[in-house]
């Protein structure tokens, strides 16, 4: 029961963080498929920094996972551009931009994860081997019955998640620049005649969108991968974006939809291994969290209200 | 007063009839540009590299052959890669002109091609005659019914259909692994079972001019669906209704059109294609099944039929050109030695420019209306010279 709620808490995290940049793209105007690509572009330049890095410091060290984090952080922003430039600049069709942003981001980082490997070691595989981050236990509460199972080995970036979820809902919800974010989304004309700029505000927030879904992605390529390859493009990008929607552009509501996530997909497995079902039984498992996903959309999407202006590209003319 | 029409590249670009023929022209220029500066970066040399994918496709002769194969039977392999790619790309262009986008082709071509494998595939003693269309059925019935599906969410629910495809893109690759995993594998190469020759959609070593060549079915398919997606959008009334759904909800409603019916007939529409694309695919191509491996192309079919500006026969020419680089991918990794993801790496970059699409076109108007300008400021300034001499 406690490795449930462990490696739900594990799970749920990284998909929260990669949700709230979803949140802060769509919240803006800016419809965001490219979630996924972002995740993985950042997660890979993250990666790359620690291969690089990690030949300079001790083994056993920690500090490669906090230094990936920050380039993931970076790299994701800097990929994002790219989205930002074709949807807000450019005036592309927002989801066409986010399928190509992903291709393009899988091509990206397969390709260049070979290139890297062969110009760092001569072999030509498209994996960066990372390892599992270390984990450790909080005194005290990890011991309450039941819960306790929230704060028993925990990955120190849970604790920077919370952080950046924290500080990113107070950004959005309690200061000057959400507020002309979230108005961006509904009308920006309105936002444009208080004299704000729609275009800058859009490009920041697809930008933190960016950088917050490559922390996402480092986090998983550190914590259920254990490596950077191909692989990183599991949907959980996509997962994210299911959760921001049944969690309705509101992030509190979404923390709860990861979280519920995360337990569902934790508990699944404890069942099967409880259960002692072959291995097999794991892929009805994983495909839980979108079952339920498609099912409770069916529910309650008739009272989801996404931002009314999500998915047009912004025209001053236009009334 | 009218002006002359404008000449050159902007004059292309605010034509009416080419504007959109030129981007994709454009797109293609600026991606062969993009991959000679990335084959250069690696040492290699651009021109060499692209004429290996010709060779690879069998469109150029190769240095040489193996036992029994020869330039046709590469090409034969090029056509049979090509068939899924556009059928796919057809079932992007259906939903796209109601304005739909289906996602979950990659899905679709998994959910078809398993059903068709299982049902038709697996059985024994089955007549070339009745297995072969059979598997087309069951493709255009499973791939239809999924459409359908996620029509209806969209309609009855109202769940946008992005979600939904990518949601049951996930449910049916977990699901098709799952039971490929417990029932149908292959336990020397970890996927399914190769299916029965009866039910395969290519004629396998039929020997032409002495080499034995793979004959696809599925572009005879994949050519008289173009022609079926092109007859229903130009000739019939369901078309344009369709048409109009994807222009705008609300006037469609003000003209009589059931929008409710043409959301689910139009996802229908695309799914069945979409599933065609995967008995093609997987009956025809690969033959066999890659447990929980969504197809790539499923993706790929979106940068199609954006290059080929969603025309049908647009679909056509950029389907050859996409699937150039993935079918020639292998033969140019071997000669030349880069890696054979950058055919991938390519189409992502095509795809990026096809993109731009609509900002070429507001460059193309803005060089026009500024050549404009200068003409008329050109002549204002002759009329006031004109008046001070007089």
């Amino acid at each position: 029961m406690t490795k449930v709620f462990t490696d739900g808490l594990s799970f749920a995290l990284p998909l929260l963080i990669m949700a709230i940049g979803a949140i802060y793209s769509e919240k803006s105007g800016v419809t965001n498929l490219a979630i996924e690509g972002f995740q993985g572009f950042g997660a890979f330049i993250g990666a790359l920094a620690a291969i690089l890095i990690m030949p300079r410091l001790s083994s056993s060290s920690q500090l490669p996972i906090y230094i990936a984090i920050l380039f993931a952080a970076v790299g994701g922003g800097i990929y994002a551009c790219l989205h930002a430039l074709l949807s807000i600049n450019f005036k592309a069709n927002q989801v066409i931009s986010g399928v190509v942003v992903n291709i393009l981001a899988v091509a990206l980082t397969t390709f260049f994860t070979s290139a890297a490997n062969t110009a760092i070691n001569g072999t030509a595989s498209n994996k960066f081997i990372l390892g599992v981050s270390s984990r450790y236990s909080i005194p005290f509460l990890s011991k309450i019955p039941w819960i306790g199972g929230l704060f028993q080995r925990m990955y120190p970036f849970e604790w920077i998640i919370c952080v950046l979820a924290f500080i990113f809902w107070y950004l959005m919800y309690r200061t000057r620049y959400g507020m002309r974010l979230r108005a961006c989304g509904e009308n920006p004309q309105a936002l444009d005649a208080a004299g704000g700029d729609v275009v800058k505000t859009r490009w920041i927030a697809v930008v933190i969108s960016g950088a917050l879904s490559g922390v996402g992605g480092i986090c998983f390529a550190y914590s259920i991968m254990a490596n950077f390859s191909p692989s990183i493009y599991m949907g959980y990008g996509y997962l994210a974006i299911a959760a921001m929607i049944f969690g309705n552009w509101d992030i509190p509501s979404t923390a709860l939809v990861c979280l519920f996530f995360g337990l569902a997909k934790a508990g699944g497995q404890q069942l099967c291994l409880a259960m002692k079902l072959s291995g097999n039984y794991t892929d009805l498992f994983n495909m839980l969290p979108y079952v339920l996903t498609m099912l409770l959309l069916i529910f309650f999407s008739k009272r989801n209200h996404p931002p009314k202006a999500c998915g047009q590209p912004w025209d001053q003319g236009r009334r | 007063m009218k002006e002359k029409k404008a000449k050159g590249l902007a004059g292309l670009l605010t034509s009416e009839r080419w504007a959109d023929a030129t981007v994709s022209v454009l797109a293609i220029i600026l991606m062969l540009i993009a991959a000679s500066g990335i084959l250069l970066l690696l040492g290699k040399n651009p021109a060499a590299a692209f004429y290996s994918f010709l060779q690879g496709c069998g469109l150029a002769p190769k240095a040489n052959y193996g036992g029994g194969s020869g330039m046709l039977s590469d090409l034969f392999n090029y056509l049979n890669i090509l068939a899924p790619m556009l059928l796919a790309s057809l079932s992007f262009i259906v939903a796209f002109k109601t304005g739909l986008f289906n996602i979950g082709i990659s899905g679709q071509m998994l959910a078809s091609g398993f059903l068709a494998t299982i049902c038709v595939g697996y059985a024994k003693n089955l007549s070339p005659w009745i297995a072969k269309p059979l598997v087309i059925l069951i493709g255009i019935a499973a791939g239809g019914l999924c459409g359908a599906f996620i029509g209806f969410l969209k309609y009855r629910f109202n769940i946008h259909e992005v979600v939904s495809t990518i949601m049951l893109n996930y449910i049916i690759s977990y699901l098709t692994g799952f039971f490929i995993n417990t029932k149908y594998v292959d336990m020397l190469t970890r996927s399914s079972r190769i299916c029965s020759a009866n039910a395969r959609l290519t004629w396998t070593k039929v020997p032409i001019k002495g080499v034995s060549c793979n004959i696809p079915l599925g572009i005879a398919v994949a050519l008289a669906a173009v022609f079926v997606v092109r007859f229903i959008f130009d000739k019939t009334a369901f078309g344009l209704e369709l048409k109009i759904v994807g222009a705008s909800r609300s006037c469609a409603r003000y003209a009589g059109v059931n929008v409710r019916r043409g959301i689910v007939m139009s996802m229908a529409l695309s799914g069945a294609f979409a599933g065609l694309a995967g008995v093609v695919y997987y009956l025809g191509y690969t033959n066999t099944m890659v447990p929980k491996t969504l197809p790539g192309m499923g993706y790929d079919s979106i940068a199609v039929a954006l290059l080929g500006n969603s025309s049908p026969v647009g679909a056509i020419f950029a389907s050859i050109i996409v699937t150039i680089f993935q079918s020639g991918a292998n033969y140019m990794s071997s000669t030349i030695g880069v890696a054979k993801e950058i055919a991938s790496l390519i189409t992502g970059i095509l795809l990026l420019f096809a993109a731009c699409g609509e900002y070429m076109k507001a460059l193309g108007r803005r060089a026009v209306e500024r050549k404009e300008d200068r003409i008329l400021a050109e002549r204002a300034a002759a009329r006031t010279k004109g008046g001070e001499e007089r």
